[in-house]
């Protein structure tokens, strides 16, 4: 596979790019040394020039092109004006997701750790822009230690008065406090994380009514991923303009790739929006794990479409780009794997993470997942048969959509593109069967 | 039908179950009801706060049994049905009587790819269980858990809900189980992000003591 020398590409001369989420300054998770870099002036600013009232940052935040870094990809500024207009007798609040539970994902996590107070500023900079009095941000309960410590630099925060009554002298006052979430993949959705902040079940709602008309609670809320709000602060340090230029034009931004799997040198990257697949495989990780040849690989977190290895010439990380080639830009955090790779029994435990993670609302859900590990787990033992591909494509077509939140569709689309994408060797696992079944002709020869 | 299709087990809870708190210990002390009143005043209604109620008293009395989920949701101030179908909603409380130390070996995704699995079977051959069971010494509890979010140093596992130990091998392991029979817990480590190596020589965080780099992951001998 060629390594394209990258000028050519939409991240621009990304080998030449300067981090911004994660710049390289020492001890940046202390208070004092983010404050040394430039940090909260941004929020002095809005606070205290009469220019930067809160329409003014959600324009400029509109005007950066801001996706949504949790999967969705749905515009920033656009999600933040459906806020409905102030009342001062009706509270709002403002959610920051770091439930990050999407196997493959794990960039939320060094952010957290490694620059922290970019995205409290950037959280209280959304508040401000919302006028939300009360901002949470819920952090998966697995992340025990990150928690412990994003509460260590809160309470810093607090005690310099930079969150809390009279944000540094104005007349803006906002709290923010951290929930421990106790392990269920299902509060990374946004409505089921409110649920679970409400102190329930995490059962996902029904849409509409949409969490700006009834959120936490029942009243107003916005619901952003942390690496949307910690890329707030630098959209307002540099404009939305500089921020739109960088990467991708109808996806810029900086992203914070994960990059795991069979590679050399996998982990965390921060490089723009619209990389080349290749670039970030041969180049960024520096190739694939002894030499081997890439077979396929997962763009965005687990329910994004895998991709094979023929289908990702030329194909950049981005919203469009990737819809193109037949899947999703998702979180950003990619599994890469080498020629070796059973595709079979890699399916069986997505649909086994799936069916254990399913919160059985919904019965298509509850019901299909347990149904998909168990034709899978069928296949991957060498006890399936060739119907069993088609009923499994079936039984994707009867889970996708008709459940209250999109997990079943996450758990619909691995099965569904594996299936499609690697049929010869699922056939190759299955007993041939005797009765024909729609779509495999090579049955009756 | 094949023995490998599972059917569900539903374990219906006993209704009467004898405390496994005794009476005498079951409370919180003043300390820990003013930490849960301080949480509760951080969410529009008591509700909010019972999350962290069920940990504090995880943490205090080791696992969650029917009296103990009653305590907390009398001290939050809620509604016990509430509070108990939010402890057996969410996975990382303890319904049952555990190890003094859990292992939650990461299988999900990148880790089954790069031996998580391997780490799994090693650990329990060593400790003589299989996974979701407890040495009869109450030492040790070993579970398969769904992605940590720790995919870039596969295999991984998570200690008790606590730190994270990564870049596993079986030498590692050893050490670590070796480690927990003397309740040596380990360290919060930090793991580097490759590109800080090539910018300002791997050393972002002075005040981590332990750290761990980006490696390349091991080849997986067993993926199930």
């Amino acid at each position: 596979m060629s390594v394209s020398n990258g000028s050519a590409t939409k991240a621009g001369d990304w080998r030449s790019y300067q981090r911004v989420l994660l710049p390289p300054v020492k001890d940046l998770h202390k208070l004092e040394v983010y404050e040394q870099h430039g940090g909260y002036a941004q929020l002095r600013k809005a606070l205290t020039d009469p220019a930067w009232d809160p329409k003014t940052v959600t324009e400029e935040v509109t005007k950066s092109g801001l996706r949504g870094r949790g999967g969705a990809g749905f515009p920033t500024g656009l999600k933040w004006t459906f806020m409905p207009p102030v009342n001062p007798d009706v509270p709002r609040f403002l959610c920051c997701n770091g439930d990050e539970s999407e196997p493959g994902t794990f960039k939320d996590r060094q952010l957290m750790e490694y620059n922290p107070h970019l995205v409290f500023e950037g959280m209280i900079l959304a508040s401000y822009a919302m006028s939300v009095k009360t901002s949470y941000l819920y952090i998966r309960g697995e992340f025990a230690d990150w928690i412990s410590h994003m509460e260590r630099e809160l309470e810093k925060l607090y005690a310099r008065g930079y969150v809390g009554k009279n944000i540094m002298g104005s007349d803006f006052s906002t709290d923010l406090v951290i929930h421990k979430g106790a392990g269920a993949y299902i509060c990374g959705e946004e409505s089921s994380l409110m649920e679970s902040l409400e102190g329930k079940r995490a059962y996902p709602r029904s849409k509409p009514p949409f969490p700006a008309q009834r959120g936490i609670w029942g009243y107003p809320t916005t619901i952003n991923n942390v690496e949307t709000l910690a890329c707030v602060p630098l959209i307002l340090q540099k404009g939305g303009e500089w921020y739109s230029q960088i990467g991708a034009q109808k996806h810029p931004g900086p992203v914070l790739y994960g990059i795991s799997g069979h590679v050399n040198r996998p982990g965390v990257y921060e490089y723009p929006t619209g990389m080349l697949i290749t670039d970030l495989i041969y180049d960024v990780c520096k190739g694939m794990r002894g030499g081997k040849k890439l077979k396929a690989l997962v763009p965005g977190g687990s329910s994004t479409p895998i991709l094979r290895a023929d289908m990702i010439e030329g194909v950049t990380m981005d919203a469009e780009s990737l819809r193109d080639a037949g899947s999703m830009m998702g979180t950003g955090g990619m599994l890469i794997m080498d020629e070796d790779t059973d595709m079979v029994s890699f399916l069986r435990r997505i649909t086994h993470f799936y069916h254990h993670e399913s919160c059985g609302q919904c019965t298509p859900c509850r019901e299909g997942t347990g149904w998909l590990e168990n034709i899978v787990t069928r296949i991957d033992e060498g006890e399936g048969n060739l119907r069993d591909l088609d009923l499994l494509l079936d039984l994707c077509s009867q889970m996708e959509g008709r459940t209250v939140c999109a997990l079943a569709d996450a758990a619909a689309w691995p099965v569904r593109y594996t299936v499609e994408r690697f049929r010869s060797e699922f056939e190759a696992r299955c007993r041939p069967s005797l009765i024909p079944a729609a779509g495999i002709d090579s049955v009756l020869v | 039908m094949a023995d490998f299709i599972k059917h569900p087990v539903v374990e219906l809870p006993d209704r009467d179950p004898a405390p496994a708190i005794p009476a005498g210990e079951l409370c919180f002390t003043t300390a820990e009801k003013a930490q849960i009143a301080t949480w509760v005043s951080r969410y529009p209604t008591a509700d909010g706060a019972i999350m962290r109620g069920l940990w504090l008293a995880q943490e205090k009395f080791g696992w969650l049994p029917p009296e103990v989920i009653r305590l907390t949701a009398e001290t939050v101030g809620i509604e016990y049905s509430q509070a108990y179908g939010v402890a057996t909603f969410y996975s990382q409380y303890f319904k049952r009587k555990m190890g003094k130390h859990v292992l939650d070996v990461c299988t999900c995704f990148s880790c089954q790819l790069c031996g998580g699995y391997d780490m799994l079977h090693h650990l329990e051959k060593k400790l003589g269980i299989h996974k979701g069971e407890t040495t009869p010494d109450g030492k040790f509890t070993i579970q398969e858990a769904e992605c940590l979010g720790a995919c870039g140093s596969a295999p991984m596992l998570q200690v008790t809900n606590g730190p994270f130990v990564v870049n596993l091998t079986e030498e590692k392991l050893d050490a670590l189980v070796d480690a927990l029979r003397e309740d040596r817990v380990p360290p919060f480590t930090s793991v580097n992000l490759p590109q800080d190596d090539e910018e300002m020589g791997g050393n972002r965080r002075t005040d981590a003591p332990f750290k761990a780099q980006y490696q390349v992951p091991p080849v997986s001998k067993t993926i199930r």
